[in-house]
């Protein structure tokens, strides 16, 4: 299973693409001392765009899995839908960051979410437990810079430490569980690690503890209770379109990496890590949708909301088949567009209201129809309500749960799904029936933006409607990961 | 007892006692030299284990840069008068994990003793020396070398910007808007 | 030159544990990203006996990229560090409540 020069080059084509872009952005950023800046914006989201069609056109996945780089990364279709899903985060990022002064005047704010998105992608590819190291920190440390972006702003720079500390927490802890790993396979390839746990008959107990340590560390990406603490601080100091950016690409792309360990790496022991996903799944969906009723800041109602995404998601994990892997992979894609859009009106709002409180919202529906219009479909799209995309996504998972035999883990899921709608529908009342003083004054929305929000909720209706060529792509990537 | 035991077990209490030391000083100046001379200790089990270039590069990086770095902003900041471990912090969840963490890694040692007795010889001199890392870091593993560039210049950009940001408040287009 | 792995092992959970205390009973940040430090030295003390164990290089060459990425996350969280002290005159992680977890 050797690949020869130009395959390898052609598969990382996009990430090379990447860098170009993050050179151009920064190089543009020093020649232009003027408002032309402005641009960059625009100029990261169309280079995301270029890279997505690129890679539609030049680095499809073959047939087969096929490891390159010396068995560094994989070459499978769920590299490459996830690679398309982070590039359209990022694109969609860019373009609502457009009119935050304090951002979009720094290329540089624009270079490090490109090299983040870079890590995504290689994360998501990733066939050796170093190269998923390495992946992961060059995701999260542009990621800790952009948390603490508002340098004036002491929320900002304190949702920065504390990102940067969790994290460092938790990958310490993760790499203490990949050392173990590594003791008791020798090798650090994930597709061999299976076999060669077999071969060096590791008790189950230890195996368990390496499996609990590297848990930790995907929990933290994924904002899994009780790995959560971070999530909400850091959303409510971050600067909204980071926020976003890490409430859906990041987090898609911690479950790239845990569905592709957990189902190849601790293959010896998966009845224990499907307990152990199950209940993650479910203590995230309770814990998040519980602490999620009481917030009266938008921001942290969506990390919240996040937190028990997380916990949807984790139901189709937990399933352990290619079909569960499928549906969470559909999800991922319908999450990641609804959860922008939802951060993208937050975004909208924060900047033209200048609050993120609930208040905020108060008559919304008569200021910008559309923009509540826009608010209502992402709402009901994360309560699960057809025909939006996050209903097919719960479907998905739970039916994926049931087929495995854990319909107790969709029963939970369906109640949470309903409690979720009422803190979703507390929004949207704000937005829709309280009346505020300024409601006459109308919002002003920016071009981009408005192409921002546009995409999002024609991806939302697409994904909710069409399903087949996406549900497709899905299995391909839930096969992908499910055989090794 | 073998040489190398007692040199082990030398190195070993070294160990220990500077990770103690390091979490015990209320200045957080000893804080650091402690943990300067925890990382040296360490590469010198690293030479024991047949690895002399990892262990020159904990020297150099560890020990040396990162270390100086952690130095320089304490005495930045003045800021190595500061509360030590009076009381705990609030953030109890990490508790649990080192709970977690605690019992594992009793079950883990004693599981090790139980059955893995294998002694660990010292490796062919061969095996660590820089010239086969080199060979393995530009052939097999060339592509993470590549990403570990990336993470450097990001990381040079991102502190840069962070150190700079405040002083110079917005780059560019701050000019025009006086 | 022999000795058991499990003494490599067992000094490594000492190692990693006492991080762990540091990062949970300090509340100056510095001091907490030092203890951190201490952690990812466990799990590369784990790595290069296990490398030896092995005769393998993989572990080493493991250890070898950790260190530069502790490098950059040092360098990043200092930075962040300077920042807050600019304003706050303090790197206390207590006093840190302008938000509640």
């Amino acid at each position: 299973m050797t690949a020869d020069f130009a395959t390898m080059l052609s598969a990382v084509f996009p990430e090379i693409g990447l860098v170009v872009l993050m050179v151009v952005v920064l190089g543009l950023d020093l020649l232009w001392r003027d408002e032309r800046v402005r641009r960059l914006g625009w100029i990261t989201a169309a280079g995301c765009l270029f890279l997505v069609v690129l890679s539609l056109v030049f680095a499809l996945p073959p047939a087969e899995p096929l490891l390159i780089w010396g068995g560094m990364l994989r070459l499978d279709a769920a590299g490459f839908v996830f690679r398309i899903v982070f590039l359209l985060g990022a694109a969609l990022t860019a373009l609502f960051s457009l009119g935050q002064d304090d951002l979009q005047k720094h290329g540089e704010y624009y270079g490090l979410m490109l090299v983040s998105t870079l890590g995504m992608s290689l994360m998501a590819s990733a066939a050796d437990l170093i190269m998923l190291y390495l992946a992961i920190e060059l995701t999260s440390i542009p990621l800790y810079v952009l948390a603490g972006f508002r340098f004036r702003d002491d929320k900002s720079v304190e949702a920065g430490i504390k990102y940067l500390l969790f994290g460092a927490m938790t990958s310490a802890v993760m790499l203490y569980g990949l050392s173990l790993l590594y003791g008791f396979s020798g090798t650090t390839q994930i597709a061999e690690l299976a076999e060669q746990i077999d071969r060096h008959s590791v008790p189950v107990s230890l195996l368990v503890i390496s499996l609990v340590l590297v848990l930790v560390g995907f929990g933290f990406k994924v904002s899994a209770v009780p790995f959560h603490f971070w999530a909400p601080d850091v959303y409510e100091g971050a600067p909204t379109p980071v926020a976003g950016y890490l409430s859906t690409a990041s987090k898609a792309a911690g479950f790239a990496v845990l569905m592709r360990v957990i189902l190849t790496g601790f293959w010896a022991v998966t009845p224990i890590w499907m307990d152990l996903i199950a209940g993650l799944a479910i203590v995230s969906m309770t814990v998040g949708n519980l602490l999620a009723l009481t917030q009266t800041n938008i921001k942290r109602l969506l990390a919240y909301s996040s937190i028990a995404q997380a916990g949807y998601i984790l139901v189709g994990v937990a399933a352990g088949t290619s079909f569960g892997m499928s549906g969470a992979v559909y999800y991922l894609m319908a999450y990641l567009l609804t959860n922008l859009v939802a951060f993208g009106v937050v975004s909208v709002v924060g900047q033209r209201v200048g609050s993120d409180d609930l208040s905020a919202y108060a008559g919304l529906s008569r200021r910008a129809p559309a923009v509540a219009l826009i608010l209502l479909i992402s709402m009901l799209s994360l309560g699960g309500i057809p025909p939006f995309a996050g209903f097919v996504g719960k479907v998905l998972v739970f039916a994926a749960a049931v087929e495995a035999g854990r319909w107790w883990l969709a029963l939970i899921g369906v109640i949470n799904s309903i409690v979720a709608l009422y803190y979703y529908l507390i929004v949207l009342k704000s937005a829709y029936l309280l009346r505020s003083e300024d409601e006459q004054k109308p919002l002003q929305l920016m071009a981009g933006w408005r192409v921002a929000l546009l995409v999002c909720v024609t991806g939302v209706l697409v994904l909710g409607v069409v399903i087949a060529p996406w549900f497709e792509w899905a299995g391909k990537a839930g096969w992908a990961l499910s055989i090794y | 007892m073998t040489p190398v035991m007692v040199v082990f077990g030398l190195l070993g209490v070294v160990v220990i006692l500077t990770a103690l030391g390091m979490l015990l000083s209320r200045n957080a100046i000893y804080s650091a030299l402690f943990l300067v001379l925890n990382f040296a200790t360490v590469a010198v089990l690293y030479i024991i284990l047949g690895a002399p270039f990892i262990s020159l590069v904990q020297i150099t990086v560890y020990a040396g840069s990162i270390m100086v770095m952690f130095l320089f902003v304490i005495m930045l900041l003045g800021a190595e008068r500061l509360p030590g471990s009076d009381r705990l912090r609030r953030q109890r969840w990490i508790a649990a994990i080192l709970g977690l963490v605690f019992v594992a890694q009793v079950i883990l040692f004693i599981f090790f003793r139980g059955q893995l007795t294998a002694p660990v010889g010292t490796p062919p001199a061969t095996l660590g020396s820089p010239q086969a890392v080199g060979t393995t870091l530009f052939t097999t593993y060339a592509l993470p070398f590549e990403v570990t560039g990336a993470i450097l210049v990001v990381a040079t950009v991102g502190a840069i910007l962070l150190t700079r940001g405040a002083a110079l408040p917005y780059s560019p287009i701050r000019k025009e808007e006086k | 030159m022999m000795m058991p792995l499990a003494y490599y092992v067992g000094l490594s959970a000492i190692m990693f544990v006492l991080g762990i205390i540091g990062v949970l009973v300090r509340r100056n940040a510095l001091v907490v990203f030092m203890s951190l430090e201490l952690m990812f030295n466990a799990a590369n003390l784990l790595f290069v006996a296990f490398s030896a164990y092995f005769q393998l290089l993989t572990g080493q060459i493991f250890v070898f990229f950790v260190m530069t990425v502790a490098a950059a996350e040092v360098a990043v969280g200092l930075a962040l560090m300077v920042e807050i002290f600019r304003t706050k005159h303090s790197i206390d992680l207590d006093q840190m409540s302008e938000m509640k977890g």
